[in-house]
């Protein structure tokens, strides 16, 4: 069974001057899966992500998300995705409600629609007790999990996470994936960067990119079998290194 | 429409929320009203006199007592030498020097022409040249006396009080401000420095931080069009500088007492045009920046140089062509323009249409300028 992709990349390039930070990405992700980008720091992770988010416009090459050309109408695609940076950003001076409210707004819900599920939302997630709660009044691991689902309150088709779990401790950080997988069970397609090497075992597929290329692609058991390693952790020192001694 | 009024409500929840925004709207156009409109004055009241009378007679005693008693020249000192009167200049104890000649009353007596000497502290340019104005006019005074008195220059002295020339009196009447109040001169152009400061600084700081707290990268992958997030940001700074002329005229009303001859709604319909150009500005500037140190230092240069161009202290017609050709672009001018117009002179729409329209073309282009500058992505 032919499944339906949901992102195509092909021959991806991205320069800035003459520092080449895309070099021909080419992959694809298919609906409903979780898509795991990893990397070095640098790596070019978080530029490519940028480009399929429509915040950034590619050099050459195609990009599709969601059916939609992301070099001529990136502002169709924002309709259809949600996104998560690694810079937490909700406002601090809006309570969780007002948050959710506002970003429920920007993407043309109406109240009628927002309040009851954002009820909903609160109650799923124990929240109801921090609903009028100013963000900055919140702890980090809240503030992240409340970011993720302020990112897919509006069902998008692609919600992009750039290392959201990262500087949380690790019970929350087993909860977050939890809402991963939950959301990934909605039809949501996952698209998650991350530095921890472990979390790569909970995505379908992962990419490994190391100096604007991608070195490997496919699901981790897979590639463990590939390179004969024990962990990815292993399989990540292994080929994703920069290659310092033929610099 | 509809996303709009989300993100306005989150500008305006976010200004509630913030004590020190709040603090600033009502405490700026207090402390600037009741600060700059009697502090920022040209009048001089005090002259400091440094007077050589080497003539001791009852003549020079009787102009200096003219001059001390005209309420502006008080006697500092009477220095027995001119080095040590210039000393006094240079020390900024005194600021005019008048030297009385030894030969000043026979002089009077008729045997030769007296000449005063006077020496003036000229740092302050405009100061001295009061000073100086006020000086003449005394002694001019005085010989007037003298001439009555000694009936060398016979015929009706009313005839000959405020003129150099005998037999011709001129007695101005100064309209628009009979009293020559300077207060009156400045305060409309203070409300336009303050709904200037308010307009760029707290406008552009808004986006600027969201810049820096990164929330506004979170906006740019949403589907919030340019205008709507250009509108969210422009709107409640506009309404913010309404309230604060409003509230900075009626200080105006209360504290000075101020005269409003013209009519109120074109006051505010300028004001509001001028807001747009301003925000639009702002916001421009804020694109620029990335953070809110990069954007303080670039709109307080452009605040400093549209308000000393302005007009406020000095009028931009004896300014250099291209300072007046720099005005061109400036929305201060024009608003300060009006502002002393409307307020003052009463003037209608007819009189102020072509600084008003100028004021239009500005703003609609400054909003442009800020709408194209503005990128949602990196």
């Amino acid at each position: 069974m032919e499944r339906e992709k949901v992102i195509e990349v092909k021959d991806l390039v991205k320069r800035f001057g003459a520092f080449t930070a895309n070099n021909r990405l080419t992959f694809d992700v298919y609906r409903g899966e979780i898509f795991g980008f990893l990397g070095a720091n640098g790596a070019g992770k978080t530029t490519a992500m940028r480009i399929l988010c429509g915040l950034s416009r590619p050099t050459s090459g195609r990009v599709l998300v969601a059916g939609i050309d992301a070099s001529r109408r990136p502002e169709e695609i924002k309709k259809r995705i949600g996104y998560m940076s690694q810079r937490f950003s909700l406002y601090e001076d809006l309570t969780v409600r007002e948050n959710i409210e506002l970003y429920g707004g920007i993407y043309g819900m109406s109240m009628k629609e927002i309040v009851p599920r954002r009820e909903a939302l609160l109650e799923r997630l124990s929240f109801t007790s921090y609903g009028d709660m100013l963000i900055r009044a919140l702890p980090l691991g809240l503030k992240q999990k409340l970011a993720f689902a302020v990112a897919v309150f509006h069902d998008p088709e692609i919600v992009f996470l750039d290392e959201p779990t990262s500087g949380v401790d690790p019970v929350t950080r087993r909860q977050f994936w939890e809402m991963i997988y939950e959301t990934a069970s909605r039809g949501i397609t996952v698209f998650v960067t991350t530095h921890y090497m472990d979390e790569a075992n909970y995505c379908d597929r992962i990419t490994i990119m190391s100096e604007g290329r991608i070195v490997a692609l496919d699901s981790p058991s897979a590639l463990l079998r590939q390179y004969g390693t024990a962990s990815v952790e292993d399989l990540f020192v292994k080929i994703a290194r920069p290659q310092k001694n033929t610099v | 429409m509809k996303k709009l009024i989300f993100l306005l409500s989150k500008e305006f929840r976010q200004i509630r929320r913030n004590p020190f925004m709040i603090r600033a709207i009502i405490a700026v156009p207090v402390l600037q009203m009741l600060i700059l409109v009697p502090a920022v004055t040209f009048e001089v009241k005090r002259i400091d006199l440094a007077v050589i009378d080497n003539d001791r007679s009852q003549a020079s005693r009787e102009l200096v007592a003219k001059l001390t008693g005209s309420s502006f020249f008080v006697v500092a000192a009477t220095p027995a030498t001119v080095t040590e009167a210039e000393s006094m200049l240079f020390s900024g104890d005194a600021d005019i020097a008048l030297v009385i000649p030894p030969d000043f009353s026979e002089g009077l007596a008729g045997v030769t022409r007296p000449r005063l000497q006077v020496l003036v502290d000229a740092v302050n340019a405009t100061s001295a040249q009061l000073s100086w104005s006020y000086l003449t006019s005394v002694v001019r005074d005085f010989n007037r006396d003298v001439i009555v008195s000694t009936g060398m220059m016979p015929g009706n002295t009313t005839a000959l009080s405020g003129g150099s020339v005998p037999g011709i009196s001129v007695s101005p009447r100064y309209w628009y401000n009979p009293t020559l109040n300077y207060k009156y001169y400045m305060l409309p152009g203070v409300l336009v420095i303050l709904i200037t400061a308010i307009g760029l600084m707290m406008s552009g700081l808004n986006l600027v931080r969201e810049k820096e707290s990164g929330t506004i990268e979170q906006i740019n992958v949403t589907p919030v069009m340019k205008w709507q997030l250009i509108a969210s940001k422009i709107i409640p700074f506009f309404i913010i500088g309404l309230l604060d002329l409003a509230l900075g005229l009626s200080i105006g009303w209360l504290a000075f007492n101020i005269p409003f001859e013209g009519s109120l709604l074109l006051f505010f319909a300028c004001a509001a045009i001028f807001l747009v150009a301003v925000l639009g500005l702002a916001l421009f500037f804020s694109t620029m920046a990335s953070t809110q140190q990069q954007f303080l230092f670039v709109a307080f240069f452009f605040v400093m140089i549209f308000i000393l161009m302005s007009g406020i202290f000095t009028p931009t017609e004896s300014m250099p062509l291209w300072a007046q050709q720099f005005n061109w672009v400036n929305p201060v001018a024009y608003l300060m323009r009006i502002n002393r117009m409307v307020m003052l002179k009463g003037s209608g729409f007819s009189d102020i249409m072509r600084d008003m329209g100028m004021l239009t073309v500005l703003a609609f282009s400054y909003l442009t300028l800020a709408i194209r500058a503005y990128r949602k992505r990196a």
